[in-house]
């Protein structure tokens, strides 16, 4: 199993009402899960917990058999940069950082990615291009510009190649597509799952987008699933 | 570090904020350290009004006193030294040279000093340096007068330009020896010394605009003219102090005894490097406030660069999201800022150096003309070194707290992006 969550009860201070309590969550490797769920569900706040930024007082998370709240939080970062590529909704770049140097970024943080890379490609500069090729943005001349000067599909697309670089076990994305048009939307998400079979890696999907969920293998609905949605909430869940 | 690379390019990313935070630090730094330098090498200067000089000589006073009347011609002397007397140390066996000072005239402002011409063999400033006529020549006639070079400048004389000289401090009409005027025959090159505020003229023309004058006054009915003058003995009666230049240094305190315990009247024998420094002692308290002053422009400087770093940061959360979420802790994001106000003070110094050392490049020769001070270019003393230590250290104390901040920040954000 690549997650297993047990029991989880998270509340983001104590005494706070509690955003999520999820009684049995599992996910195999090489899986590739949908997670839907109104705004304001908690998806995010599930991610934070997966990818170890956030721990919850009760119950456990393990990712690739590892038990983050036995973790501390120096273990914890260095366990996401080793294991997890993450991408945001939007606006995923440094904005200082060029094309390629955004996507070698996990390398700065991580000798395990960096050492992947590099038994892929002679150099973590040529492991980018190929990641950038792979999803389409091969253009030299796209290497050279500002990052904030690419449009919305762009930016996603590099942020892609920073989440695979060095391949890590683990794909997060929050929202991904939201951004972008239908025809792109699925575009972009072939991608994905293209690189994502190609290295082995797990992914975890999240999106309220209700269309994309036949392209995946598996859908969670966290509103129904999270014990602790309001009522109001999980009612609009359904709709 | 990889961190620091981050946050080199973050900065040269916002450099147009950057660079006017470096100049503002640069800027704080030259002042700084080139007001220490202009400090100390003026100390050395100031002790170094007059060199080469063993004793200074003066009626009986305090030794500041007379060292600001003999020397910076402020004040007046409580009393004269007798001519006989004069005579009789100069003629002291282990006196090599005396230069005798005769004030109490001034021409518009400027003293006037009656001495003679070994003034302009012995007299020496700043390391050994001694006096040039830049024009014309030392006084030959009775009636010739050498300008220091601000007296030239100021009142824009020439040689052959006739002056009147004035009895006492003040140029009143009644007190002026306008019956004897003198003539300008040399313009001394300049010193940033009081030499250069200073009219002089020969002690037999002190005495010769004073023949027909008693305690401050015209004899009545007396009046003996210029040419008439010439013919008199124009022997000095007394004068107000002189410089001695020894045989030997190891003699000075022997020799300045002797003058203390004079029998014939009551004189002080000064050495002027000790006298220099205790007057430095009392006008040093502005030099030390400039200091302070100059410290509070880093001060000023380096809280510009808190700014900066602190109004960056709101709009830097979702770049210390998407760190975090590549693998970053807190403590790196708490680095990158760290690294930029490091980076931004680091380069200040470096280039507040440069600067520093590039305007005494070009001010060198002007400072050096104008005050007389002459700045070497050598590389920092020590204590200029603690000087950029202490900015150094103030530098990331203040770049600690906007990297404290971001370290909060990202700490409670996590990976939620908030703008
Ligand atoms: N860092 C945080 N500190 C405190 N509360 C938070 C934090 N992040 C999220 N929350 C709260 O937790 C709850 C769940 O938020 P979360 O972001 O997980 O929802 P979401 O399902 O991702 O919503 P959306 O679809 O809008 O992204 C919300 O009530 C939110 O206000
Ligand atoms: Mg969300």
């Amino acid at each position: 199993m690549v997650i297993e969550i047990e029991d989880l009860e998270f509340r983001w201070q104590p005494g706070a009402p509690r955003v999520l309590a999820i009684e049995d969550l599992r996910v195999a490797q090489g899986e590739r899960l949908f997670i839907k769920g109104p705004s304001g569900s908690g998806k995010s706040t599930l991610l934070s917990l997966i990818s170890g930024v956030t721990t919850a007082a009760t119950g456990s998370v393990r990712v690739l058999d590892q038990a983050l709240e036995r973790l501390g939080s120096i273990k914890r970062d260095h366990f996401r940069a080793d294991h997890i590529g993450y991408i945001f909704q939007m606006f995923n770049l440094i904005p200082y950082l060029s094309v390629v140097d955004n996507v070698t970024l996990p390398c700065r943080f991580s000798a395990r990615r960096r050492a992947n890379a590099l038994s892929r490609s002679r150099d973590l500069d040529t492991e980018a291009r190929r990641l950038l090729r792979q999803l389409d943005m091969d253009h030299p001349d796209l290497h050279r510009r500002a990052v904030t000067t690419l449009s919305v599909g762009q930016q996603q697309r590099v942020a892609a190649a920073r989440a695979l670089m060095g391949a890590p076990e683990l794909l997060i994305a929050d929202e991904p597509t939201s951004a972008l048009d239908a025809d792109r939307r699925e575009s972009f998400i072939q991608l994905l799952f293209d690189e994502c079979r190609a290295s082995g890696a797990t992914l975890v999907f999240v999106s309220h987008d209700a269309s994309l969920e036949p392209l995946f293998d598996r859908t969670l609905d966290l509103a129904a699933v999270n014990r602790a949605a309001p009522p109001a909430l999980a009612g609009m869940g359904e709709g | 570090m990889a961190i620091l690379s981050l946050a080199w390019k973050s900065l040269l990313n916002r450099r147009f904020t950057a660079l006017l935070t470096l100049i503002s630090i640069a800027l704080s730094v030259t002042l700084l350290v080139g007001v220490e330098r202009l400090r100390t090498e003026a100390r050395a200067s100031f002790a170094s009004t007059l060199s080469g000089t063993d004793l200074i000589v003066g009626a009986r006073s305090g030794p500041v006193q007379l060292l600001l009347y003999s020397v910076f011609r402020i004040g007046d002397a409580t009393n004269n030294i007798s001519w006989e007397s004069y005579q009789d140390i100069a003629a002291h066996p282990k006196v090599d040279w005396t230069v005798p000072i005769s004030l109490g005239d001034s021409h518009r402002g400027f003293r006037v000093l009656g001495t003679t011409g070994a003034y302009f063999e012995h007299y020496r400033y700043a390391r050994d340096r001694r006096l040039v006529i830049d024009q014309g020549q030392r006084f030959e006639d009775l009636y010739d007068a050498v300008l220091g070079a601000e007296v030239a400048e100021k009142l824009g004389y020439q040689i052959g330009d006739a002056i009147i000289v004035a009895h006492g401090a003040s140029d009143v009409s009644f007190a002026r020896h306008d019956d004897k005027p003198f003539r300008v025959s040399g313009i001394l090159a300049r010193t940033g010394t009081p030499v250069d505020r200073t009219v002089h003229v020969s002690l037999e023309a002190i005495e010769a605009i004073h023949v027909d004058w008693q305690s401050g006054a015209r004899i009545p009915g007396l009046s003996i003219s210029a040419e008439q003058a010439r013919a008199m003995d124009l022997t000095p009666k007394a004068i107000t102090a002189f410089l001695v230049g020894l045989k030997s240094k190891i003699a000075t305190f022997q020799v300045q005894r002797f003058i203390n315990e004079y029998p014939e009247e009551p004189l002080s024998a000064i050495l002027p490097g000790v006298a220099l420094s205790q007057l430095w002692d009392l006008i040093g308290i502005a030099e030390n406030a400039l200091l302070i002053v100059s410290a509070f422009v880093v001060v000023v400087g380096l809280f510009g660069m808190l700014t900066a770093l602190l109004t960056s940061l709101d709009e830097r959360r979702r770049e210390m999201a998407i760190l975090r979420s590549v693998g970053a802790r807190p403590g790196h994001v708490f680095a990158l800022i760290m690294g930029e106000a490091g980076v931004l003070t680091l380069l200040g110094l470096v280039s507040g150096m440069a600067l520093l050392y590039l305007s005494l490049i070009l001010g060198q020769p002007i400072i050096e003309s104008r005050f007389g001070i002459f700045i070497p270019l050598g590389g920092p003393t020590p204590y200029e070194w603690i000087l950029l230590g202490a900015v150094l250290v103030a530098g990331v104390l203040v770049g600690s707290i906007p990297s404290y901040r971001a370290y909060r920040l990202s700490l409670a954000d996590g990976l939620s992006v908030r703008i």
